[in-house]
């Protein structure tokens, strides 16, 4: 297998609804990470696409929408989706191809427009899709899945109401320092709790809604490129994970759990995370910066134990003592995390790979963590879909 | 239990009143022993031989696993006559089954929610359909 490097980046900055077509979003990044990379279109030999599941035939055929718009080569073009590790995916087919020798130098990419209102079912066919029973008869929109499991953990643990808001607190002053970020407004612990229950124990703030917003990402084992392009970032590992049996999550869109657990909670996620430390051989304790997954602040918290940064339970007085701020030995979603971003389902995962990468390359400025040789981004999607990324500079 | 003539689920095959009790429609593998919620989200035991899948009603009662609040209306297709927001949803727990299961809290006080505490099935009237039908859901209330 051959070492991969990201040689180029780009980001359309995160946005509420638009009006615009997911292609162009998509091209404005693709086009700033052909500059980054300093490459021609015609160089990249495969497109590894995450569809855009609202975009209908052409959201589903993205990477030929995109393709077409830079002109078509006749490239393999491969268009995935594993709900909100599609970018995961996407970087991992990419990370593939040019490790096992089949292409040099390859582009993963995901776009996204945020629908216009909730998130709701996709189909009306309860038979074919059971997603549709948690919309008709369940009244179980997704943050309410977060609660529930935020609601068990406060009982288990101990958890405060304080303990949420905090994480909004953090995220909410480096997101304002993010120039990709949606919401760069600061926040208060007071003004966090004094913010309206959407579900009881989680607040407006503290959950994070959909987003419109692009990234894109050029890997390479070309030995010329990289050695012409600007701080290249090796990656070390790139995985995905599956749920395992006997997971207790209550997982989006289901409607039941196991009560007796005979697995990791988020196992999809405890999967990708270890098989990514066991094919870098890098660990936890070696990771100066992390993007993780805050669909919620719960997340934030549970994702330090299911990675393994502590012991489960442990999370809360990380937090709270600042061991998760950017100083500290690990800084955590220095970006501003989805708390300040929201979710972009496709482009999600290559943008918080992008935001490792932009700390390793020493580009953050005021959200910089000083001296990030390795950073790890985790993402989390529904219905068992996780993904690892491991860079190293 | 209140008069269930003419009521309709607004879809079949997860909640039954035929027995003269409101249960839950689930199947039970009796080859890994796994329950399933709806019967046919299967999520056998890997390795299993998945031989024997039968059709069981799940106990009336069950313990409150977890609980939260929703202060928001459920975006379409979800849809009742009467406004229930703020409307509680439980995770309640079948002991015996080793399964939790998600529902909307009915008929009880929301201030009242324990974690632990006694829960039984029943069912939430939705709406009234063309053919003039209670259309309804499973739900959860405490047990008196």
């Amino acid at each position: 297998m051959r070492d991969v490097y990201i040689i180029g980046t780009g980001i359309h900055p995160w946005m509420g609804f638009s009006e615009q077509v997911f292609a162009d979003f998509a091209a404005v990044a693709v086009n700033d990470a052909l500059k980054d990379a300093n490459l021609e279109w015609q160089k990249i030999e495969a497109i590894m696409a995450g569809i855009f599941i609202y975009g209908g035939n052409a959201g589903h055929l993205s990477g030929q929408y995109l393709e077409s718009i830079f002109g078509e080569t006749g490239i393999p073009v491969v268009n995935v989706y594993n709900a909100c590790a599609t970018g995961s995916a996407s970087i991992r087919m990419a990370y593939n191809s040019i490790a096992a020798g089949e292409t040099d130098t390859a582009l993963a990419f995901g776009a996204d427009v945020s629908p216009k209102g909730f998130l709701t079912a996709k189909s009306d066919n309860a038979v074919q899709d059971r997603d549709v029973i948690r919309w008709k008869m369940g009244g179980l929109p997704n943050p309410i899945y977060w609660a529930l499991e935020c609601r068990k953990r406060m009982e288990k643990y101990g958890t405060t109401e304080e303990d949420l808001a905090l994480v909004k607190v953090l995220m909410s002053e480096y997101g304002s320092k993010n120039p990709h970020a949606r919401f760069k407004k600061q926040y208060s612990i007071e003004e966090v709790l004094n913010s309206v229950y959407v579900c009881d124990p989680l607040r407006l703030f503290e959950i994070c809604p959909v987003s419109t917003g692009a990234a894109a990402l050029i890997v390479t084992a070309d030995e010329e490129l990289i050695s012409k392009a600007d701080n290249p970032v090796k990656i070390s590992a790139t995985t995905m994970g599956s749920a395992m049996y006997g997971d207790p999550t209550i997982r989006i869109s289901a409607l039941s759990c196991p009560s007796v657990p005979e697995a990791p909670m988020l196992s999809e996620s405890y999967s990708a995370s270890r098989q990514a430390y066991e094919k870098s051989g890098i660990g936890p304790e070696d990771i100066d910066v992390l993007e993780l997954p805050d669909n919620s602040s719960w997340h934030y918290l549970v994702y330090l134990e299911t990675c393994g940064f502590c012991k489960d339970g442990e999370a809360d007085k990380m937090l709270r003592d600042g061991e998760t701020k950017i100083g500290a030995k690990l800084a955590v979603n220095p970006s501003g995390g989805f708390s300040s971003h929201g979710e972009a389902l496709s482009a999600q995962a290559i943008w918080q790979v992008i935001e490792c990468a932009n700390q390793l390359r020493g580009r953050c400025g005021e959200r910089q963590v000083e001296g990030a040789k390795v950073a790890m981004a985790q993402t989390y999607g529904l219905m068992g879909n996780s993904g690892t990324t491991i860079m190293t500079i | 239990m209140e008069n269930m003539v003419n009521k309709v689920a607004r879809i079949p095959n997860l909640v039954d009143w035929s027995t003269g009790e409101v249960r839950l429609m689930s199947a039970k593998c009796n080859s890994c022993g796994t329950y399933f919620f709806p019967k046919e989200h299967y999520q056998h035991r890997p390795g299993c031989s998945r031989e024997g899948v039968e059709d069981v009603l799940l106990a009336k009662k069950g313990k409150l696993a977890s609980y939260t609040i929703q202060y928001y209306p459920c975006p379409a297709p979800f849809k009742t006559e009467k406004k229930i927001t703020p409307y509680g949803i439980g995770l309640v727990e079948f002991e015996d089954e080793k399964i939790q299961i998600t529902g909307i809290i009915t008929g009880t006080d929301l201030k009242s929610l324990k974690i632990g505490m006694e829960m039984e099935t029943t069912i939430l009237d939705m709406y009234t359909n063309e053919e003039k039908q209670q259309v309804v859901t499973w739900a959860f209330k405490a047990v008196n």
